[in-house]
């Protein structure tokens, strides 16, 4: 185990050359002048004008542009932001918007773990009962809504309406994250609960599943010791990758609930074509994604014991 | 619904308060001592993210508010009219016999809030520093176009500072430019001229996170960049002071969740309701909304570097044949102006009957565009995108073919950073949507950069010898004479239509019964220190 580990870890040192270049090279590729966007409809001074495309390495050709972002980064510089908050270190503003992101993913997927893998869990394991048609049909209810409008709906019902939950904002607290949370982990939740159901079914009927019953198992040790632990391959395959989806893909959420997390940052970003800005977090996307999948590979050897990793 | 939520409500509405207790108990003693002083209190209103929160680089209005509050000028302007206000601001007196050079007498005892005596050095080194093109300071547009001398020598890196201003002792201000400029005494009261502490130049990136102003309102705490700003009354405010005692600024991305936040009592105050909460929001607050016209306005340009838009009844028919205010009704949710001139009615030399051919007439139009040779189709139509503007636009692009005739057009929406660098490099190859605010009130800012021959905004490349004589007229002139002037020059474009203008901008400003006295301020803004809380 602990080769595979360093093995793996030192494949996302070329992984992540390779997805900042791509991200590189996509923002260089863009038409447009992102040093002209920031005078609007006035002008910048030509002087000016000429001074920040210098500071920001604009006029070299790509490949020195991403060498020298490159060597930066290694020395721990990720560059200032061009436009979407000009001037601050792009550090500094992973660092103002992340821990939201963070928390409103986390929130999320306690939501999708807990309410997505019991349903299932009730569902498979009463098939055809009232509580299985009642997962399925809501399921597909809730894969179906667009999530802006579960969201504002959230808003309207259990903020405006009930006044139970803040509608916007972080001002207090994790309890700020609980309505977004939940909207979020909301499409995720159907599908956890969706896989886990099949997945439970699937083995219900297997034969080493009958032989325990015939045994004289208890019904509970034979789901929670047997057909559990084998069903939830799959969801965990799922649960992990969509970790790296939560935090990259609340760009809706964030913006309704008014949420400062990195979707606002990033998209605004790539409209004003701010290169560091945008660079410098879809690298640390993409160190959660590769972070996530070893997670699964690490988590497949303990739920099966068949599976080693050398 | 009462019963039904009740219990969990009171529950977590009890959890909820709990910080506030405890904040309430620390602040007890804070509240009495301040008590005496004014009306007391605080509120929170709805920001939007500033880009900055330094005045010399700020030019969109989240950074107004904020800066305009933290800051005091060296002169104010009146929030309806926009005129300058006797005795307000930083300036006691500005003289100038030639409109060239400028005497400013600063008033005396005056500091920044971290009890710095504000000089006329604060001021000079400030307007410095933002000439120097290595710091990056967008404002210096003004420097250039006021000619402040010696700011083309700064600009190319041949002098330190600017020869036209000094600092002749700690009060007095001496600037010359260039050429005489009236408007210069409107211009000084702009954001980008206000003035900067000596801790600034320590670290200036620092210094945006908590800038140290001169002004009623001083920062408590940093800006929580995409979350809050808090202000608190500065007690050594040597003008008018504030009256609430703090004001927590709320960052919102989306103006329709503020909005929801101050429905549900959250925020006491929202300026910029969208429209299409406008009718909702007259009827909801009633007398605790307004409409504020602000300084903005929309136009869409016509390219006259092309051959057949120097055709003066193609532009006159274009303008036509737009039916502005059912575009406003149906679209844009009845909240902006039509517009009936350049410049807008939040200026005091505005008037609302100057333009022939602004109105909607549909058969004029039609017969002044078959006098002309038309235009080549299919037409292209410009804007920029991701600002909501694709539905009006599309309208005025149904209008024109139905009442003009014209059968293929084709719509060219572009992100910024592509949209600008072609309209100023005359490629556009039709007539392009831009908007335009004036930020310092003076009807010069309104055309001059826009339709001056050669003018770096200038995106149609209008030029005509009439009217660039008017306006280098009326800019020798002192502010309060040149009005006339200036209206001349309005004529010459309403005749020559360089551009059809479109709406002025009116914003939505509605707010809770927990506070009163709001004032907007036409640069689209609201003027926090006369908020009182009840």
């Amino acid at each position: 185990m602990g080769r595979f580990l360093i093995r793996r870890l030192l494949q996302m040192v070329p992984v992540l050359l390779g997805a900042t270049f791509i991200v590189f090279a996509a923002n260089f590729a863009l038409p447009g002048d992102p040093v002209r966007a920031l005078g609007g409809e006035r002008t910048l001074p030509p002087e000016q004008h000429a001074a920040i495309v210098e500071r920001y390495n604009l006029e070299d050709p790509l490949p020195v542009q991403y060498g020298k972002y490159v060597a930066g980064v290694v020395t721990g510089d990720l560059g200032e932001s061009l436009a979407v908050r000009r001037g601050r270190d792009v550090s500094e503003v992973m660092a103002d918007a992340f821990p939201i992101t963070a928390r409103l993913a986390l929130v999320a997927f306690l939501v999708e773990v807990t309410i997505g893998v019991s349903a299932g869990i009730v569902a498979g394991i009463r098939r055809g009962s009232f509580l299985d048609t009642l997962v399925k049909v809501s399921t597909i209810a809730v894969v179906s809504i667009p999530i802006f409008l579960t969201a504002l709906a959230a808003q309207l019902l259990f903020g405006l309406r009930l006044g139970w939950l803040p509608i916007a904002g972080t001002g207090q607290g994790w309890i700020s994250y609980l309505l977004p949370g939940f909207v979020l982990g909301s499409l995720s939740l159907a599908y956890v609960a969706r896989i886990m159901r099949t997945s439970l079914v699937e083995t219900m009927g297997a034969d080493y599943i009958r032989t325990a019953t015939a045994k004289g198992l208890s019904r509970s040790r034979v789901i929670g010791r047997h057909a559990l632990r084998n069903s939830l391959i799959p969801v965990v395959t799922f649960l992990a990758f969509d970790i790296g989806a939560l935090m990259s893909g609340a760009i809706v959420t964030e913006g309704i609930f008014n949420l400062g997390g990195i979707g606002g940052v990033v998209f605004q970003g790539i409209r004003q074509q701010d290169g560091p800005v945008v660079v410098g977090i879809v690298t640390v996307l993409v160190i959660i994604f590769i972070l996530a999948n070893l997670l699964v590979d690490v988590l497949y050897a303990v739920l099966d014991p068949r599976i080693r990793y050398g | 619904m009462q019963s039904f939520g009740s219990r969990p409500r009171r529950w977590l509405v009890l959890l909820a308060a709990l910080p506030l207790l405890v904040a309430a108990c620390d602040g007890a003693d804070d509240e009495s001592a301040a008590a005496d002083s004014s009306e007391g209190g605080e509120f929170s209103m709805f920001l939007c993210e500033p880009e900055r929160l330094l005045s010399q680089a700020s030019s969109e209005v989240c950074g107004f508010q904020v800066l305009d509050t933290i800051f005091t000028g060296l002169v104010e302007y009146d929030a309806e009219t926009g005129e300058i206000v006797d005795g307000a601001g930083m300036a006691e007196s500005i003289e100038s016999d030639d409109q060239r050079v400028w005497t400013i007498t600063l008033k005396e005892g005056w500091t920044f809030h971290n009890g710095e005596p504000v000089t006329a050095s604060s001021f000079v080194d400030a307007w410095n520093w933002m000439a120097d093109p290595s710091n990056e300071m967008g404002n210096a547009f003004f420097l250039a176009m006021a000619g402040f001398e010696g700011y083309p020598e700064v600009a190319g890196g041949e002098a330190e500072e600017m020869s036209g201003v000094e600092a002749v002792d700690d009060e007095t201000i001496r600037v010359t430019l260039a050429e005489p400029f009236g408007p210069f005494e409107l211009l000084i009261g702009y954001t980008g001229f206000q003035p900067l502490p000596e801790e600034f130049y320590d670290d200036p990136v620092a210094f945006e996170d908590a800038p140290i102003g001169n002004g009623p309102y001083m920062m408590d705490g940093e800006w929580e960049r995409g979350s809050e700003i808090r202000l608190v009354r500065y007690d050594d405010y040597e003008g008018e002071a504030g009256n609430a005692d703090a004001v927590n600024l709320r960052i919102y991305s989306e103006v329709s969740t503020a909005f929801l936040d101050l429905q549900a009592g959250e925020i006491d105050l929202l300026d910029g309701v969208p429209p299409e909460h406008r009718a909702a929001a007259g009827d909801e607050f009633g007398d605790r909304y307004l409409d504020n016209p602000t300084t903005g306005y929309n136009y869409l340009g016509f390219p006259l570097y092309q051959e057949e838009w120097q055709d003066v009844n193609l532009r006159r028919s274009f303008s036509m044949a737009i039916d502005r205010e059912t575009i406003i009704e149906q679209i844009l949710g009845g909240t902006q102006t039509p517009a009936t001139s350049i410049m807008p009615p939040s200026m005091a030399a505005h008037r609302d009957d100057a333009c022939e051919y602004c109105g909607y007439d549909p058969d004029r139009a039609a017969e002044l565009y078959a006098e002309t040779d038309g235009v080549e189709e299919p037409l292209q139509l410009y804007f920029n995108s991701g600002a909501g503007l694709d539905e009006w636009m599309e309208a005025i692009g149904l209008q024109l073919s139905q009442n003009l005739g014209i059968e293929a057009i084709e719509f060219q929406s572009l992100d910024w950073p592509e949209y600008l660098p072609l309209l100023d490099g005359h490629e556009a190859e039709g007539p392009f949507r831009l908007g335009w605010g004036t930020l310092y009130p003076s009807p010069q800012y309104a055309m001059d950069p826009l339709y001056t021959t050669g003018a770096e905004s200038n995106s149609g490349a209008y030029s005509s010898e009439e009217f660039d004589a008017l306006i280098a007229e009326a800019n020798t002139m002192p502010v309060d004479e040149a009005d006339e002037v200036y209206q001349q020059a309005e004529d010459v474009l309403l005749e020559d239509m360089p551009i059809a203008p479109l709406w002025y901008s009116v914003d939505g400003v509605a707010w809770n019964d927990t506070i009163g006295n709001v004032v907007a301020d036409s640069r689209g803004f609201v003027r926090i220190p006369e908020v009182i809380v009840d």
